[in-house]
């Protein structure tokens, strides 16, 4: 009765799975407001988002879910209107981890891990305007935006701040998978979930 | 919290839902990347009236003119006062600002496009762009899915108040507070999902057939003017 291929029911627990990562997305999304947190969205959606995600991952062990979820996520971003970057990162980043979990036969705790902080990263892509907004201000700056609001800008957006945050992504991811597995086994084993 | 609508909707402007797609994507690139001066300075601010406006032909009236509102006073604060601005408050307003006036504008059109398109009528349209099954399958799942997961998390949240689980009910912290309402909405989101599997697989949901559609979609007129605009914004974006 197992096979390989990704069939409807599969379709349907990416789309409800989506849904909650989506939800942790957004209350992630919610602390961001404040802007010296925005920086810490990767992280925060690292960690929440780990308790669907392993419980995602145990469920659905084919190859091509994870993709898929990050393919979804990005399109969803784009319908509330972030960046289309996050499409192709969604895409991108999906893959990436999906392979990295292949690998390891989507049984492998460790590379379970590494590949949901990798799959992480793929929320770079709604922030990365960030810093393509920032070059355009330093056209600009010579005209009007003079001051303290460009210093404070460029503060926040130095070009060491990108692996920075994609670095936080990956912490986040870590953190965020071993806390999902805790829940896992704390809650959704007992109840028979899984 | 409700994505896409579920029964018809009444709009001055019947669009088609590819036609919104395009046109949110026109908005999206235009307005996040790139510049506020020199020609964009001009076209930016005409685009960003064309979620207003479509928002007002979707009969989402108070959302169009708080839009309009909000934008105009970012449009003016990053434009002109920005320079000006020193100090800490200040410089959070102009970087609101400045933010403003390129995400509000993408987040209103897709406002727009969700508070004016039935689920159906965009599953036809992605059907109708060749999308995969793959793609449209989990998308129609988390439209149905996103009213559901409220409901249900309204539900667990008059629980766990009654329980004294709530911030500065005294009982458990932070942790707790958040523990208690997201385990639970994830058992039964996942329950429910479980059901909803097996009800759309005895529909034939994953079968060899074609699915069909009850809504008819197609270009009019208006998609094509539609077309037109965001194609010569796009060309000035590009261009100049």
């Amino acid at each position: 009765m197992k096979t390989n291929k990704i069939d409807a029911k599969d379709l349907i627990n990416v789309g409800i799975f989506t849904v909650l990562y989506f939800i942790m997305f957004f209350i992630s999304g919610m602390l961001g407001y404040i802007p010296i947190f925005a920086l810490l969205i990767p992280l925060l959606i690292g960690i929440l988002g780990g308790i669907p995600f392993m419980l995602f991952v145990t469920k659905t062990n084919k190859f091509g879910c994870v993709t898929l979820m990050g393919t979804i996520a990005g399109i969803l971003c784009f319908l509330v209107g972030q960046s289309w970057i996050s499409i192709p990162f969604g895409i991108v980043f999906g893959f990436l981890g999906d392979i990295i979990m292949k690998t390891g036969d989507y049984k492998s705790w460790g590379k379970t891990v590494i590949g949901y902080a990798v799959f992480t990263d793929w929320v770079i892509g709604s922030m990365l305007p960030m810093w393509i907004m920032r070059d355009v201000f330093f056209e600009q700056s010579s005209k009007q935006v003079s001051g303290e609001y460009l210093d404070a800008l460029m503060g926040y957006t130095q070009n060491w701040m990108l692996p920075v945050v994609m670095v936080l992504g990956l912490v986040g991811g870590i953190i965020g998978a071993y806390l999902g597995r805790a829940v896992l086994k704390k809650h959704f084993e007992r109840a028979g979930i899984v | 919290m409700q994505l896409f609508q579920g029964g018809s909707v009444h709009t001055f402007l019947k669009i088609d839902p590819r036609t919104k797609l395009f046109l949110l994507l026109v908005v999206n690139i235009i307005m996040i990347n790139g510049s506020t001066a020199g020609a964009a300075a001009i076209y930016k601010p005409i685009l960003a009236c064309l979620p207003f406006v479509l928002l007002l032909t979707g009969k989402r009236i108070v959302a169009a003119f708080v839009y309009g509102i909000i934008f105009a006073m970012a449009w003016v604060t990053d434009q002109y006062l920005s320079g000006y601005l020193s100090g800490g408050i200040n410089i959070v307003i102009a970087l609101v600002s400045g933010l403003s006036t390129r995400w509000l504008p993408c987040g209103m059109m897709g406002y727009y496009l969700m508070a004016t398109t039935r689920v159906s009528e965009f599953v036809a349209g992605m059907e109708k762009m060749h999308v995969s099954q793959k793609i449209v399958i989990p998308l129609s799942v988390m439209f149905r899915f996103f009213p559901t997961v409220s409901e249900e998390s309204g539900a667990i949240n008059n629980a766990m108040r009654m329980r004294g689980i709530r911030v500065g009910g005294g009982k458990g912290g932070v942790i707790a507070i958040f523990e208690y309402r997201i385990i639970p909405l994830i058992m039964s989101t996942v329950k429910i999902g479980d059901e909803l599997s097996a009800a759309a697989l005895t529909r034939g949901l994953g079968g060899e057939v074609k699915r069909t559609n009850f809504c008819s979609i197609g270009f009019g007129m208006w998609d094509i003017l539609m077309f037109l605009l965001g194609t010569v914004f796009i060309a000035l974006y590009f261009l100049l």
